[in-house]
């Protein structure tokens, strides 16, 4: 890393040119955002609903959506997710067909969120009859999750050494006790992180919503699953193709309510993480 | 948790009996939910396919879902969503791979705290905030430079998901760049030539294979990418070579169109169904091909 040549050749300065406008165009847009949200920096814009008039409306409903979308899916695709992780690399046997669990886990892992939301409006909005509720936001999230749980959790379980495994059958632990003492201790910081990253990804999702139907103008908060299906991804879409400048500010208010709830999440997910490293001792 | 964990021959034989099952149960929801999502999307393309025919969905090039003789040609569709993507790497992927470059070779310890901060959390804007920004701030950038550009335009949406596609090139091509052995370095120095000229003429090509497999990727993310492409690029499904104007791609019919309100069963709703089966094979098409130029590079360096 520090060798005397450092820093002062053509290469580097192009390399430092670029990175120094990726550094500009991330200050702009966070620049931009807030600049844009001014008007609207006020606790009641959390909490009102939704108006035709600019200056009352609010993201309270929009948010409130979210919350509940975000407990949805974290209650059904984590446990699910990690379960089937557990499953996979610890229990299965290592055959054809979990290569091929496998790999179709990673192909799903890229497929585009919109595509998740034409599926989840055949089988959750219609199929099973759900409607555009909460649940159906929700359940379709969590399917969207899916792969992405899988696929990190299973990284990190398999990153725990195979020592750790055979000391504990050594000593007459049965398998259960072998992955609930050695293997989910030592991998929880990985799917911790990779639960977070999957659940932050899914929470800010418009597309698939958009997709499901989600409420254009919702003025009352969703109490529970079976509610209108609204959030705060969808809020900001209805408001930006408003062309009025003051829907502008509200979207780019609702814009930063939404990057405070994601931040959220993380934090929580660091809390998580540091408790762990304290109780392993 | 020690030896002192593994005691209680009660719990252990209860907890034993259970979890291999529960586990199982979990792997067989989540397998069967996934399995449903594919074979949903193929039930529903294929009977999207038996009204209109397939030779015709794939090469007229009027795509009118909604007009009083509908025509399904997906090409204008395709074609927008080739666009963006290609557009999109243009942008991103120079100044990615650059970045990556940098923080790799060049950036002292401060610089690079703060890049890969900025980096990290650039990824974890939503897109729909992107959408915003690309509406509110790119394209009146753009028109006040070029008075005639379109309120929606391609341009502003590529250049909004080169941005946005800029994290997954800079943290995959910089761990491609990590994992060529420093010895490399140590040897092109040595040999008296520049740490630029290393650099450019033995570490990148080195990690040629990685880079190439990070820009299918971000292409991939591209593809997929619906909310900057609704929100700027616009609902004008035309072939059309000018950035100026505006387009629709596979993934803003379905964001656009759709809202939830089409019937069940009608041509309209089939529709859904076959674009994004079309975006399913484009998106594999390009991990896949990404993963096969990645094996082929690393074979290449390790001879």
């Amino acid at each position: 890393m520090n060798a005397p040549t450092r820093r002062r050749d053509t290469l580097g300065i192009a390399c430092g040119a670029a990175a120094a406008a990726v550094m500009a165009a991330f200050v702009l847009l966070a620049v931009f955002l807030l600049g844009e949200a001014r008007s609207v920096a006020n606790p009641a814009f959390l909490l009102d609903a939704p108006s035709r008039a600019a200056d009352r409306a609010g993201v309270g409903p929009a948010l409130a959506g979210t919350l509940w979308l975000a407990m949805l899916t974290a209650a059904l695709a984590l446990p699910i997710g990690i379960g089937t992780a557990i499953y996979l690399e610890e229990y299965a046997s290592r055959n054809r067909l979990a290569a091929l669990v496998g790999s179709a886990l990673a192909g799903l892992t890229g497929v585009p969120s919109v595509v998740y939301g034409v599926a989840g409006l055949a089988l959750f909005v219609r199929g099973l009859g759900m409607g555009p509720s909460i649940l159906a936001g929700g359940c379709t999230l969590a399917v969207l999750a899916l792969p992405t749980v899988i696929v990190t959790s299973r990284v990190a379980i398999r990153a725990v050494p195979e020592e750790m495994r055979l000391a504990a059958y050594s000593l007459g632990a049965t398998r259960w006790q072998v992955v609930r003492g050695e293997v989910l201790p030592a991998a929880a910081p990985g799917i911790v992180a990779g639960s977070c990253h999957a659940l932050t990804r899914t929470i800010g999702e418009a597309a698939p919503l958009l997709v499901l139907g989600a409420a254009a103008f919702m003025t009352f908060a969703p109490h529970g699953p079976g509610d209108p299906l609204t959030s705060l991804p969808t809020r900001i879409f209805a408001w930006t193709t408003r062309s009025e400048q003051d829907f502008a500010a509200l979207a780019a208010g609702a814009g930063i309510a939404l990057l405070l709830v994601l931040l959220l999440v993380n934090l929580a997910a660091l809390a998580v993480r540091r408790r762990m490293r304290g109780g392993a001792r | 948790m020690t030896v002192a964990g593994l005691s209680g021959a009660g719990s252990r034989a209860l907890g034993d009996r259970l979890a291999g099952p529960a586990l199982l149960a979990c792997t067989v929801v989540a397998v069967g939910t996934l399995v449903a999502v594919v074979g949903v999307l193929g039930v529903e393309t294929g009977r999207f396919l038996t009204q209109v025919s397939p030779v015709r969905f794939v090469t007229e090039v009027d795509w009118l879902p909604v007009a009083e003789e509908p025509r399904f040609g997906v090409l204008p569709l395709l074609a927008a969503t080739a666009q963006i993507a290609v557009g999109a790497a243009v942008f991103g992927v120079p100044f990615g791979l650059m970045t990556a470059i940098y923080l790799e070779h060049y950036a002292g310890a401060r610089a690079e705290r703060v890049l890969t901060a900025a980096t990290a959390l650039l990824a974890g804007v939503p897109t729909v905030v992107y959408g915003y920004f690309a509406l509110n701030f790119v394209t009146p950038a753009i028109r006040g430079r070029w008075p005639g550009t379109e309120a929606f335009n391609a341009l502003s949406a590529c250049l909004t998901v080169g941005l946005m596609i800029l994290p997954t090139v800079v943290v995959l091509s910089r761990s491609a760049l990590k994992s060529v052995p420093p010895a490399l370095m140590e040897a092109g120095l040595a040999l008296g030539a520049g740490r630029g000229r290393v650099v450019a003429r033995v570490l990148v090509p080195a990690a040629s294979g990685g880079i190439v497999a990070a820009v299918f990727l971000a292409m991939a993310r591209a593809v997929g990418e619906t909310m900057i492409v609704t929100l700027a690029a616009g609902n004008q499904a035309q072939l059309t070579w000018s950035p100026l104007e505006g387009l629709r791609t596979l993934t803003a019919f379905i964001a656009q169109s759709s809202l939830g309100d089409a019937p069940t069963g009608t041509l309209q709703y089939g529709a859904f169904f076959a674009v994004s089966a079309v975006l399913l094979v484009v998106c594999w098409g390009l991990q896949a091909s990404g993963r096969f130029l990645a094996s082929r590079g690393r074979g290449a360096t390790a001879r």
